[in-house]
């Protein structure tokens, strides 16, 4: 039941983002510094999940030699591409390779 | 054929395309619900809940893996706050349509609908409303669909395969496209490295710490970039 309620409260603040403005502020504009600040949510936040996801629940990062050379292919084909099919296939497929070489 | 219905029809021809690079990222969601754990039900729920693949894909990898439910939900809500850059930008264009239209329109407003109207916001209202209205609709009716194909393939797939490294890769990926500046990397590798520092805080606060400190030094980052 919290996982759905979770998930609920999640549907509800993102329909809120999407509709605050359109809805209700449409002749307020949003400050300068908080458009900036927002620009940079996304990366921190991607920057702080990978590393999160690699924690184990004592608080260890797993993080060995399969991770940063997947990491390294898929960033850099994600670069090339811009293909997130190209960049699954390439950083999974270095990834076994590593693990299996190791 | 009515004007608006081929304009409907040219949101669907225009969001299929786009589509496309989405079903790798449903999938390994799909596949993340049943490694979690987590109900399947429950789970594909946030396809419609929350309509937006990233934070339904934090949120189920952060419940499954013991994180605080209730920095879970903080993690999720930041990484879709940059909605409100689209809310403001769509805004004045909403300002002509029927009240009901205010309403509804914003659930569907996902990142690839956003860049498909950014080119039609001085259309006429009607035929705004019927290819925002289009392309919506394809994308969050593939989008559940997908996102259950990879609840039956997930029970499927061998453990051995360790898809769920899948995840990371994927953001990656979103990070790598996200980069148009050296600030953006700052933020990034500052969000990573206070998140490694901080991984021992309880409930795994660290990853908001981490995300908070990464996007003040995007900006501190933006400014020295701007001087």
């Amino acid at each position: 039941m919290s996982d759905f309620l979770a998930t609920a409260v999640v549907g509800l603040g993102t329909y809120l983002f999407r509709a605050i403005f359109i809805v209700a502020l449409a002749k307020r504009r949003i400050p300068e510094t908080v458009l900036v600040a927002l620009k940079y949510v996304g990366p921190a936040v991607l920057g702080a999940l990978i590393v999160a996801l690699l924690t184990d629940s004592d608080g260890n990062v797993a993080i060995g030699i399969p991770e940063v050379a997947a990491f390294v292919a898929g960033g850099f084909v994600a670069h090339r591409t811009r293909s997130h099919v190209w960049t699954l296939v390439v950083g999974m497929t270095v990834y076994w390779l590593t693990l299996a070489l190791i | 054929m009515s004007v608006d219905r081929a304009i409907a029809r040219r949101g669907v021809i225009d969001a299929l395309p786009l589509f496309v690079p989405a079903i790798p990222f449903g999938l390994v969601i799909g596949l993340a619900i049943t490694n979690t754990g987590m109900n399947p039900f429950v789970g594909w729920s946030g396809s419609w809940l929350i309509f937006g693949g990233a934070a339904q894909l934090t949120l189920v990898t952060l419940l499954g893996g013991g994180v605080a439910v209730a920095a879970a939900v903080g993690t999720a809500l930041v990484v879709n706050a940059r909605h409100l850059m689209y809310s403001a930008a769509l805004a004045p264009t909403f300002q002509r349509q029927p009240r009901w239209f205010r309403w509804f329109g914003p659930y569907l407003l996902i990142d690839q609908l956003f860049a498909l109207t950014t080119v039609r916001l001085d259309d006429e209202p009607d035929s705004f409303r019927a290819y925002y209205l289009a392309v919506g609709a394809t994308f969050w009716i593939l989008w559940s669909v997908v996102v259950a194909l990879g609840l039956l393939l997930g029970p499927v797939v061998p453990e051995q395969w360790n898809l769920e490294f899948a995840i990371p890769i994927l953001f990656i990926g979103l990070l790598v496209l996200g980069i148009e500046h050296w600030p953006e990397l700052v933020a990034a590798l500052a969000g990573a490295g206070v998140t490694y520092l901080a991984a021992g805080l309880p409930n795994r606060t660290g990853l908001l710490v981490g995300a908070f400190i990464g996007m003040i030094a995007g900006f501190v980052a933006e400014r020295i970039r701007r001087e």
